[in-house]
């Protein structure tokens, strides 16, 4: 029915703009609010395609009613009771819980999505909600075919032909069925009846590892969820053990009383599943949590496990400090300060075979240092480096008697550096080999650009690294001129 | 004042030289007359391999658990360089002398870097010292975190020594760091770009200034790196002749070692070589 009809009919309707967005929004929210229950949890296609489309929900009748969540529960009811009654309790406390919320909802169990799926928009009796398991073929037989998810056209010729009840539809022959109609009957009753999988997409990836803990009374002080933290924190790694894995990352997160949820995560450089060592990285983290008007569930969760068996492994080098590095303290120490600092602010450094100064040492993961004598072998090869190097060379004016020849006088930051001593050039030239910062290639038949580096001594004592790019050039004035850089400060 | 715990007198425990216990009194006895005496008995030093200098220095050396400052100092002409290779070269060879004790220990380097004209220590030379693979580069952005980062990585017991680059004076953080170091026995070292106002927790203090170098004769290069050295504090060591003893330091990079220029070869007639020692 269209809006204009509407208000003819009923002159004082109250009416809203749809809020296609907001509606989604909201349903992402109670989306995260359902992994409580299970981390599977995924946004109904159907309802959410029609809600996206948004008017055209409303005028096919949904009133945006047609939005669903689908929970794989699964192995998760035990928390809840044994058996049916885990089953049946599990129900009840997620329809009492949003109910609290102010959300209507219909929330049917069944062996199958299909058959959920139906039983929550067909069912008419309110004990029909909960389907026992293996009883969804009697179930599904009472439901209007409506209940099988099929395209409006499929439902309506089904309707004219008599074929009301989902029931009527499993005597009939399946060939002169797929005939008429093509797969999709098909296909959703075998669905709907278990005969083939339907999988249900997560909306995160369900981390292998988690834990839960959940509270009679909403918690808030600090000392209660650090305390929280620890107790799970001490189930997870008993399952760690078990599997004989270590955490790379852990992520806690805190579901409050308003139904929202906060969450955050350590990493750590090694696997780890040493329960003190993680609560210490733990304690820097919890103070960033809020809990609002209070917590009733915590769920720890290892989102990134690596195998670990628990002992240092051989090494794969002899050499390698990293076989001291995990007994002596030295990750967890790394562990922590980057979780204050950033973990790109803590890094080992790395020798790359390069002949520009500035590619030479590379930043690297705090757990992996370079092999013993990686950095002899590469300084070895080059002449005498400054112990500083600028991170961008500065530009210097500079006077040479003849070009080619050290410098005499530099101009650096408003100084003037007389040359005493000079020692050089070391030409180091472009890595033609490499693509430029464009992604093009430096044509093979030219020179590439290089760099003559020299170190010099003023007359102060001081000890620098300059280098001139490429040769000399004719300036438009006549004049030979070439441009001067500072690298480095030598010791 | 140190708490002694009950437990500690404990009579059998006190007689039996191998407790634990009595290991803890002992340490807590050595301490309290390390913290008066001048010999700072039982703490291991380093021989920083110039005889003249270790001569004046405490147990012939620098002191573990401790902390050392080093200051790049001003140049002949009294200009300061912002960003100096000297002090640099030195803190390094001090690194590389605390590294020596633990060869396998990490040596963690914490610093604040300037704007966008930053200077970090480049690995390549710094090899010459001590490995750098060694290196745990830790970069802050205030210096309430780099003395956070130095004093962690003091209490780790796998650290050889723990080196802050900063120009900040805390007289609480030095504090602190020299009462960390102590406890664990790591060395601290602080290097900064520029004279610093003198504090009293640094067990030595150091200014380092390059220094003219000698060229081979005939030619004009640059000879080995000489850095012109004073210490300047030299808490529990021997009394020197000068009141603030100077050398003129040469590193050699082919022999890797550290060595005093005689005075006859300094080339220079400046006051300031007058007062050497060795």
């Amino acid at each position: 029915m269209r809006l204009a009809d509407s208000r003819a009919l009923v002159p004082d309707l109250v009416t809203t703009p749809g809020e296609p967005q907001a509606d989604h929004r909201l349903i992402e929210t109670l989306a995260n609010w359902c992994d409580r229950y299970t981390p599977w949890v995924a946004i109904d296609p159907l309802g959410g395609a029609l809600a996206e489309e948004g008017t055209e929900a409303c005028s096919t009748g949904g009133f945006g009613g047609d939005a669903g969540l689908l929970l794989d529960i699964t192995g998760c009811t035990h928390l809840f009771g044994e058996g049916e009654a885990g089953e049946r309790a599990l129900l009840a406390d997620l329809t009492e819980r949003l109910a609290r919320h102010d959300l209507t909802c219909r929330a049917a169990m069944a062996d199958t999505a299909g058959a959920a799926w139906a039983l929550a928009r067909f069912a008419e009796r309110q004990a029909d909600l909960y389907c026992p398991p293996r009883g969804h073929r009697e179930a599904l037989a009472r439901l209007p075919v409506e209940g099988l998810r099929l395209d409006a056209p499929i439902v309506e010729t089904l309707l004219k032909l008599g074929l009301r009840r989902i029931g009527d539809l499993y005597p009939l022959p399946r060939a002169p069925l797929a005939r008429r109609f093509g797969d999709q009957p098909l296909t959703r009753l075998d669905q709907a009846l278990g005969t083939i999988v339907e999988p249900i997409e997560p909306r995160r990836t369900p981390p292998a590892f988690r834990t839960r803990l959940a509270f009679v009374e909403p918690i808030g002080r600090p000392e209660d969820i650090a305390a929280a933290t620890s107790r799970l924190l001490a189930a997870l790694c008993r399952q760690f053990e078990q599997a004989g894995v270590g955490a790379r990352k852990l992520e806690i997160a805190l579901y409050r009383v308003d139904g929202s949820v906060d969450r955050t995560s350590i990493g750590t450089s090694r696997p780890n599943r040493d329960n003190p060592r993680l609560m210490k990285l733990f304690e820097e983290k919890l103070g960033e949590l809020d809990p609002g008007f209070g917590v009733e569930l915590m769920i720890l969760a290892a989102p990134e496990v690596e195998t670990w068996s628990g002992t240092q492994d051989a090494l794969p080098d002899s050499g390698a400090i990293a076989a001291s590095l995990g007994e002596d303290g030295t990750i967890d120490l790394a562990d922590r300060l980057a979780l204050r600092l950033g973990a790109e602010n803590v890094v080992r450094l790395l020798p790359r075979d390069s002949h520009l100064p500035e590619r030479v040492q590379t930043a690297g993961a705090a757990a992996l240092p370079a092999a013993t004598g990686a950095w002899q072998r590469v300084a070895g090869m080059k002449g005498a480096r400054p112990t500083r190097l600028l991170q961008r060379p500065e530009p210097v004016d500079v006077m040479a008697h003849v070009p080619d020849d050290p410098p005499s006088v530099f101009h650096w930051r408003q100084h003037a550096h007389r040359i005493v001593r000079a020692e050089g050039p070391e030409r180091v030239a472009d890595e033609w080999w490499r693509p430029r910062p464009d992604g093009s290639r430096p044509p093979a038949n030219i020179v590439p650009p290089y760099r003559d580096y020299y170190r010099v001594e003023d007359d102060d004592g001081g000890r620098f690294w300059l280098f001139r790019d490429g040769a000399y050039r004719m300036a438009a004035n006549g004049r030979q001129t070439a441009r001067w850089f500072l690298h480095g400060f030598c010791a | 004042m140190p708490v002694i715990s009950p437990s500690a007198f404990a009579p059998s425990a006190a007689n039996d030289a191998a407790t634990p216990v009595a290991a803890d009194l002992r340490e807590k006895v050595r301490r309290l007359e390390r913290a008066h005496s001048a010999q700072r008995a039982g703490q291991q030093a380093v021989s920083l391999g110039v005889p003249a200098i270790d001569a004046l220095l405490p147990s012939n050396g620098l002191l573990t658990g401790a902390l050392h400052e080093i200051e790049a100092g001003p140049a002949p002409s009294g200009r300061v360089a912002s960003h100096d290779g000297a002090a640099l070269g030195f803190a390094a060879h001090l690194l590389g002398r605390f590294g020596t004790l633990r060869p396998n220990g990490t040596l963690l380097w914490c610093r604040r870097p300037f704007g966008a004209s930053d200077a970090p220590p480049y690995a390549a030379a710094l090899a010459a010292w001590f490995d750098p693979a060694r290196l745990l580069m830790v970069t802050v952005r205030r210096d309430e975190d780099l003395f956070w980062a130095m004093e962690e990585g003091l209490r780790c017991p796998g650290m050889a020594a723990v080196l802050g680059e900063t120009r900040a004076t805390d007289l609480t953080a030095g504090r602190r760091l020299s009462l960390a170091a102590e406890k664990s026995g790591v060395p601290a070292l602080l290097l900064r770009g520029q004279p610093a106002p003198p504090q009293s927790v640094c067990t030595t203090r150091w200014r380092v200034a390059s220094a003219a170098t000698h060229s081979t004769p005939g030619l004009n290069d640059v000879g080995a790196s000489r850095w012109r050295t004073e210490l300047r504090r030299n808490r529990f060591g021997a009394p020197s002749v000068t009141e603030t003893p100077t050398w003129l330091l040469e590193w050699n990079d082919e022999a890797h070692c550290l060595s005093v220029v005689p005075q006859a070869f300094h080339g220079s007639t400046r006051e300031s070589d007058a007062r050497l020692v060795g």
